[in-house]
């Protein structure tokens, strides 16, 4: 499902990222983790064209990149088929979780409005915030958010999901929840890539944890390999 | 039905409002027509500036919704020749000949026959015969024209006359005498001024001088009227057949008495002498009328000119956002190619005065052979001046907007547009709410200033109901609660958008 093919990236003249190689099969969860500054987040971003990269090679969802820029119109089909969540929620504050779920798919997909509204209910419901469809992310606690944007990118159907660090600014009760509904992701066979710091999480679901340190992957394998056993 | 889809719907009317109203307005007012289609139109269309004042035309003090003069009969006597009726058409004085070949057909406003209007116009058969009198203060040691030819007690004399009046010709002329010219808009400006002891005296057609000696009885006429010409009637070179109508029409109320009898109505034949005898001896100045009459005659006229005021802000200003924002989205995401020219269309907006941006709607586009209506080209003039400090505006609450959330929704596969379109715009539209609305109350004062292109709006009419009633300060007043009585409320408004904004950010930070 993800090919990563030798992929370097440069930022003020830093190789931030450098001869990263790894593949995400179908239907499995890939942990990243290293330490802050690693090139973590801007691997992921990489991954969904937020951002360039100046060597290698990326295959996502049937869907080819190569070093440099690409046309807005090539983003844009890779973008709908792999979804993206984010630290910081960054819901769209002047939307209703609702309508935060369902404005991708009417004016991306063209979905009849009723019909986005249907779907939108049901994955609020999936992330257990049924209750809140009409709320204002304002008026939501942060696990909340998060929930919410998760229920958003799924609204699209994507093929892959990448999440950064998505409990990183909650406290753990709401990482909790969090975290309940990306388990429960993963074991419906979502493709998913998470940036997470997480280790409990990434034993707990994880097919395969890549470790990037300094801008290379310094190891890769199965949680229990790379990460242990329970506790550090 | 979502609430987002709700708004979008809500957007659309005034979309639509600008693009009806501006196709609607286009086609109303008349361009120059020769004598067939005034005829056709039944109406001759007549400019004059009725800030200009007495005997010519003014607002009757009595009712000050009548316009009246005796050149407005002889513009209705002239239409009748013609068999059509008179249309008035308000200009400013000295540009009011610009108006031929557009928004009028003739210029009846006391305009002296000169060699130079002769060759840039066609000018009728005269229709009355000027001097010109120079009015000074009764106390005034200015008591002769030939004591115009030593320096007065404060150096040279000051001596104000109407702009680009044959009065202005004259003193700018008499290079022999010690005065110090100053050129006024209106000539009862001039006679308050002189009054006020801000002129020495004041030059001006002796017609002007004797209808408003009344109301300043201070003043007196010092010497004989002298110099002097002809008033003649102004039509487009272009529309040779109207002007020998015209002039046949003049001819035969001269021959036959009928202009005579109009000026006798008018006082306009014996009256110098009677002035004469007058200001030989003191008399009292006439009484005038109770504030109470003044305000129940003005104010509807008020109330409708503030009606023009309304409409040129409600129509300008959504345009301006509607420009401004297109501007703002351009600068900041557009092509790198448009960038420069959107930056240029905001420096020259903010770099030149809006009066400089009317006239050149009003006055040069016709030259290109794109004539506007004076209300359409008020409005386009207003809506790209403040579109100019919308952009502005807009394009610092567009950086505003966090770049998480462009990233969100790109990330969703929306394309830059419908990013731009559904998420970082409402939420900029939202972050300048109160920038935007006190610029609107700025717009609404700023409208006084399509006065200049003929749009008689509030700040005009007060003008032009000041001076014909002599009630400055009374009328200021009232002119001053209705302007507030508009803006309030606008007031109100951006304070409520300010303190709901300081309730959203406090409940979310960042
Ligand atoms: N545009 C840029 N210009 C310069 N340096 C950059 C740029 N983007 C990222 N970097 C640098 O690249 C390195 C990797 O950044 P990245 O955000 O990918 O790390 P990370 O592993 O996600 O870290 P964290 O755990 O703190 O989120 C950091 O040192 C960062 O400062
Ligand atoms: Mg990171």
């Amino acid at each position: 499902m993800i090919e990563v093919d030798s992929l370097a990236a440069i930022r003020s003249g830093n190789r931030i990222l450098d001869a990263v190689t790894l593949t995400v099969a179908e239907g499995t969860v890939t942990t990243l983790v290293g330490p802050s500054g690693g090139g973590k987040s801007t691997l992921l971003r990489c991954l969904n064209g937020l951002e360039t990269f100046a060597e290698g090679r990326v295959t996502i969802a049937g869907h080819k990149l190569v070093a440099g820029e690409h046309l807005p119109r090539a983003l844009e089909r890779v973008r709908r088929d792999v979804g993206m969540v984010f630290q910081g929620f960054n819901l769209f504050p002047h939307l209703s979780a609702i309508d935060n779920v369902t404005l991708a798919p009417r004016i991306v997909r063209g979905v009849p409005a009723p019909e986005a509204r249907r779907r939108g209910l049901g994955l609020l419901e999936r992330v257990g915030l049924s209750r809140f469809a009409e709320a204002r992310p304002a008026t939501l606690s942060g696990g909340q958010q998060q929930r919410v944007a998760i229920a958003r990118s799924l609204a699209m159907e994507p093929r892959v999901m990448l999440f950064d660090e998505p409990t990183s600014a909650l406290d753990p009760q709401m990482s909790a929840e969090v975290l309940d509904v990306i388990v429960e992701l993963a074991r419906g066979g979502q493709t998913m890539v998470v940036v997470t710091h997480d280790h409990g999480f990434a034993r707990r679901a994880a097919t395969q944890v890549v470790e990037l340190v300094a801008g290379r992957v310094h190891r890769a394998g199965p949680a229990a390999e790379i990460l242990g056993g329970a506790g550090h | 039905m979502t609430p987002a889809r709700q708004r979008e719907r809500g957007c659309r009317p005034l979309w639509l409002l600008a693009a009806v109203w501006l196709l609607a307005a286009v086609p109303v007012d008349g361009l120059a027509a020769e004598l067939d289609e005034v005829l056709a139109r039944g109406e001759l269309v007549w400019a004059a500036d009725q800030e200009g004042g007495g005997p010519h035309v003014y607002v009757d003090p009595e009712h000050p919704t009548r316009l009246i003069g005796f050149e407005v009969e002889l513009a209705e006597m002239l239409a009748a020749e013609l068999g059509v009726k008179a249309r008035f058409q308000q200009g400013q004085w000295d540009r009011l000949p610009l108006l031929l070949g557009r928004a009028a057909d003739c210029v009846i406003n006391g305009f002296e026959s000169t060699p130079e209007r002769a060759r840039d116009w066609h000018c009728s058969r005269p229709y009355f015969a000027y001097s010109l009198q120079l009015v000074a203060r009764r106390d005034s040691s200015l008591d002769s024209l030939d004591a115009l030819a030593k320096e007065g007690p404060r150096g040279p004399w000051r001596v104000g006359v109407l702009t680009g009046s044959a009065a202005e010709i004259e003193m700018r002329r008499r290079t022999d005498l010690q005065v110090e010219v100053v050129g006024f808009d209106g000539t009862v400006d001039c006679l308050e001024q002189v009054r006020g002891r801000v002129l020495d005296a004041v030059l001006m057609d002796d017609c002007i001088a004797s209808f408003n000696a009344d109301r300043f009885g201070e003043l007196r006429g010092v010497g004989r009227p002298f110099a002097g010409g002809t008033y003649t009637i102004l039509t487009a070179p272009e529309t040779p057949r109207l002007s020998a109508a015209i002039d046949d029409a003049l001819g035969r109320l001269i021959t036959d008495g009928r202009l005579k009898a109009l000026y006798d109505r008018w006082d306009l034949a014996g009256r110098q002498q009677m002035l004469l005898l007058r200001d030989a001896a003191e008399v009292p100045p006439a009484r005038r009328g109770s504030l109470a009459d003044l305000i129940r005659g003005a104010l509807p006229l008020l109330l409708r000119s503030a009606g023009m005021t309304i409409l040129l802000s409600v129509a300008s200003f959504p345009l301006a956002i509607l420009i401004g924002l297109s501007v703002a989205v351009g600068r900041l995401h557009g092509p790198a190619w448009l960038r420069p020219f959107l930056a240029g269309y905001v420096e020259l907006l903010r770099g030149t005065p809006l009066m400089l941006q009317l006239y050149a709607l009003f006055f040069l586009l016709p030259k290109v052979g794109l004539a506007l209506p004076a209300i359409v080209a008020a409005i386009l003039g207003l809506a790209m001046n403040y579109s100019a400090y919308e952009s502005e505006i807009y394009r610092a609450g567009l950086k505003a907007v966090p770049a998480g959330q462009f990233e969100a929704a790109l990330a969703l596969g929306m394309t830059k547009w419908q990013s731009l379109r559904h998420v970082l715009v409402p939420q900029a539209v939202r972050i300048v709410m109160p920038p935007v609305t006190s610029d609107f109350i700025a717009l609404f004062k700023d409208t006084s200033v399509c006065s200049a292109i003929t749009v008689i709006e509030l700040t005009k009419r007060y003008s032009v109901l000041a001076l014909s009633t002599g009630r400055i300060a009374e009328l200021a007043i009232v002119t001053a609660l209705l302007y507030l009585a508009m803006s309030w409320p606008l007031s109100l408004l951006s304070r409520w958008f300010e303190r709901r904004l300081e309730r959203r950010s406090e409940r979310d930070p960042g």
